[in-house]
């Protein structure tokens, strides 16, 4: 292992080399947690990937698996055909006919670096890893731009190293650049600090693709079981229509009646009304009181509304929008075809932050003619709600310290800031921010598909690196009240966030240990309401 | 009307340089039109940009016309091109080096722009090159100063920025060959500019020869040292070098942020985006992975039956 050599610094070239594991993480190397964190046994050692794993997964990174299928070539053979693979699949990258929807932005990143490394301090998984060299924002990029450029230019191919650098694309270069390409939650934090605008998530996002679409290597959370079973079943959940409409009834007839005090009939599948709400489905399964929540407040504010139960109508997710521009455009033109079906003025995105980026921005250059229908955030119109006390609203009902986790895809990418913050300090009296926000947020450590992805020991590595920022974020925003016995509320308007916060606070006992937790925004503002009879969040 | 070699390549050397900073530029703006992947802030963003917001913050939106400011984009543009913003904000002990450097190149590219302007003066307005005209003491001074500062800072960024790129063990493993040639090659020229400057200290044979260039041979070409000679033929070649190497990033930079980080128009019905966007549908596709149909459209294969 490299790393076992404390002075040996990673190389680029490092990655082609047949060793075991390029590092090791150890807890001592980890940026430290804010007190009450501070203390030793506060968390656990990293751990070593189980040995049966070794043989049939990458562990030849890091030692985590984010890629859940074996794949790893056993021959020379093997080998050669997984190179010849890798090579075209960079091709058809490279081509308007496999990849118009990224060619410029991704030639203009590959050809323009400066590798200044300005960006690098921006990261969170490379700062909270203790800055280990694989994480670095500009290393899996390197490597690519390297490949690229020795294989496929024809300067490389004259001129060598001279023009390239050291590389070399063997079976471990694959391989590991594959597992590499999820290690980055696509946050673009550090495209933000670019000089050039050089875009290290969006080269990620790439390699993700070409794996995807050349060579059908993607985790099995995000493809098979992801976008695959979306478009087949109806949601990457599993949850069919008739599962689907099981639990709306359970929201009808239990859950508001129990929390609300009177019934309200959710509209399904009503031609004609002025949206079409979609959730996350996500939400139904774990957290059905965010959209009872939405039901009570639209009921309350007289808006005409629907939900779908077509199959992929009533899940919001967008999984493609990570890895695959094909499954991307698929799952988006079914979400405007029901729309399209049932004849509302807009779509609106429940509190899901890629589901808002895929539909509402990425997919705007897919959709077009009939399809091209109107596409907003719910978060504007939660704003509105409680702008114009269209509910009654007593904000002491929310005397506990909140605090506001801005989801990349809502914020730093769509530029919807401050909706989310007017509801907040219009119904918490002890909200404050975190530091940094707003679109300079940290990402909650589960972006890119991280929040879903509970292989093997990934989650370990999502709860140990990617979300460790996040939660020393968490620990400042409420230091001052953490020991105390009061419930301190992590508000996360996105389902993927609070999947990453469930784990998070699970993992670091947070919850347990300080009484922290974590829930959407409309349930933060239906918990507000006068006419509630008790909390509908309850600790 | 005679011309020099030297004169003739300086010609080469600029229509190379034009033709060349073309290539680029129709390279980059004849790629299709790429999906959205705006990132926040963006400056023309009216009355957002101080706190990254942008009109999707609007319900309904695309009932009202957006307000984007082009000064707010020109303010940011001009922030970033002659302060460096980021790498002030975000690395500044690297700041202290490539900002000189990159100012020193502004201000040689400001003392070309002078001897170009005063040859212009001279040869066309008729003006004396010894009488003691105003205008003769404006661009004295002008170039003397703009010309020295320049080539002295971009001098000293130059040596700052390879002892950096090669001292900084996060910066050298990342730096390939032909970096360090670029980088190589700019202190050559300017080395070879220095002394040359020590023979024509106040740039008096660089005025001339730039009068001599305009006037296409027809005034009187100074007589060259051999210095000059050198470093005047490699300054030709680093300008046709430049726009087929990775210091034309002002021109990738023009694309990254006004193309893809600030593009943030939207797609609405019957608008030329959605024109190209209904062209591109119908590429087929090369990928080979199994949920993919090959060689059929993207439009086969995202709508209807893929399976």
């Amino acid at each position: 292992m490299i790393s076992k050599n404390k002075k040996y610094d990673i190389k680029i070239e490092d990655i082609s080399k047949p060793i075991t594991q390029m590092i090791n993480l150890s807890l001592k190397d980890l940026m430290p947690l804010p007190p009450p964190y501070d203390k030793p046994d506060m968390e656990p050692e990293c751990t070593e990937p189980k040995t049966e794993w070794r043989e049939k997964y990458i562990t030849e990174l890091d030692g985590y698996i984010a890629i859940d299928i074996p794949w790893k070539p056993k021959t020379k053979e093997e080998e050669k055909i997984l190179i010849e693979k890798f090579l075209n699949g960079l091709r058809n990258l490279l081509s308007q006919e496999g990849n118009w929807t990224f060619l410029q932005p991704l030639l203009l990143s590959l050809d323009y670096c400066a590798k200044c490394q300005t960006c690098s301090e921006a990261c969170p998984i490379y700062i909270s890893s203790g800055k280990k060299e694989i994480y670095r924002p500009t290393y899996r990029a390197e490597v690519l731009r390297r490949i690229y450029k020795r294989y496929l230019t024809p300067s490389g191919k004259i001129l060598g190293k001279f023009v390239s650098g050291e590389i070399k694309l063997n079976a471990n270069t694959i391989i590991r650049l594959a597992e590499l390409s999820y290690r980055c939650t696509l946050c673009r934090r550090c495209t933000q600090t670019c000089p050039i605008g050089i875009d290290n998530g969006l080269i990620t996002h790439e390699l993700r693709k070409l794996f995807s679409s050349e060579m059908g290597i993607a985790p099995k959370p995000l493809h098979e079981l992801g976008s695959v079973q979306q478009l087949k079943i109806g949601s990457s959940t599993g949850m069919s229509p008739e599962a689907f409409k099981d639990i709306i009834r359970f929201i009808e007839d239990e859950l508001i009646p129990e929390k609300y005090g009177k019934r309200i009939k959710i509209p399904i599948d009503e031609k004609g009304a002025d949206i079409l709400l979609i959730h996350n489905a996500g939400e139904f399964l774990s957290w059905p009181e965010n959209p009872a929540a939405f039901a009570i407040l639209f009921e309350e504010a007289g808006i005409s509304w629907t939900l779908s139960s077509d199959l992929v109508g009533y899940d919001a997710v967008n999984y493609g929008v990570w890895y695959d521009d094909v499954q991307l455009a698929r799952v988006a033109i079914k979400h405007a075809e029901i729309a399209r079906k049932l004849d509302v003025k807009k779509i609106v995105i429940g509190e899901c932050g890629h589901a808002h980026k895929a539909l509402t921005v990425i997919a705007d250059r897919v959709l077009h003619d009939e399809l091209n229908i109107p596409r907003e955030s719910c978060l504007p119109i939660l704003w509105d709600i409680v702008r114009r006390r269209k509910v009654n609203l007593d904000p002491n009902k929310n005397n506990f310290p909140v605090t506001l986790h801005d989801p990349c895809n809502i914020v730093r990418l769509m530029g919807i800031v401050q909706p989310q913050r007017n509801v907040l300090k219009e119904i918490c009296p002890y909200f404050r921010e975190m530091e940094p926000n707003g679109v300079y947020n940290y990402c909650c450590g589960g972006g890119s598909g991280f929040a879903i992805m509970q292989s093997m020991n990934f989650p370990e590595w999502r709860s140990k690196i990617a979300s460790r920022m996040k939660f020393k974020q968490i620990l400042l925003a409420f230091q001052k009240e953490i020991l105390s016995n009061k419930p301190k509320y992590v508000c996360a308007p996105c389902s993927n966030c609070k999947g990453t916060f469930r784990d998070m606070l699970n993992y670091y006992k947070a919850t347990e240990r300080y009484n922290i937790h974590y829930g959407g925004l409309a349930d933060l503002i239906v918990n507000a309401m006068v006419d509630l009879k008790k909390p509908f969040i309850e600790f | 009307m005679s011309l020099s070699i030297l004169q003739i390549s300086s010609y080469g050397t600029l229509i190379i340089f034009i033709i060349g900073i073309i290539i680029r530029w129709k390279k980059w703006s004849s790629m299709p039109i790429h999906l959205r992947w705006e990132l926040y802030p963006v400056p023309h963003e009216a009355g957002r940009f101080h706190y990254g917001g942008s009109y999707l913050e609007d319900i309904d939106w695309w009932n009202y016309e957006r307000k984007t400011t082009l000064i707010g984009e020109l303010k940011e543009l001009f922030a970033e091109m002659l302060f460096i913003k980021r790498v002030y904000k975000y690395k500044r002990q690297l700041w202290w080096i490539t900002y000189p450097f990159h100012t020193g190149i502004y201000l040689i590219l400001i003392w070309f722009a002078l001897l170009f302007l005063n040859s212009v003066i001279v040869y066309y307005g008729n003006v004396a090159i010894s009488s003691n005209i105003l205008w003769n003491q404006f661009i004295y001074y002008a170039v003397l100063i703009v010309g020295s500062i320049g080539i002295i800072i971009t001098t000293l960024g130059t040596i700052g920025l390879l002892i950096k790129r090669y001292s900084d063990p996060s910066m050298r493993k990342y730096t390939t060959g032909i970096e360090y040639f670029n980088l190589l090659f700019i202190l050559v020229t300017l080395i070879t500019g220095i002394i040359a400057w020590y023979y024509d200290p106040d740039f008096s044979i660089a005025k001339t020869y730039m009068i001599s260039l305009i006037s296409f041979g027809n005034y009187s070409l100074p007589q060259l040292g051999n210095v000059i000679v050198v470093h005047i033929i490699l300054l030709q070649l680093l300008w046709i070098y430049i726009p087929f190497s990775k210091m034309s990033h002002f021109i990738g930079k023009y694309f990254t942020y006004h193309k893809v980080l600030w593009d943030d128009t939207p797609n609405l019905r019957k608008s030329d985006i959605e024109t190209k966007v209904k062209e591109l549908v119908t590429l087929k596709l090369p990928w080979n992975a199994p949920h993919i149909k090959k060689n059929k459209t993207w439009l086969e294969n995202v709508k209807g039956d893929y399976e």
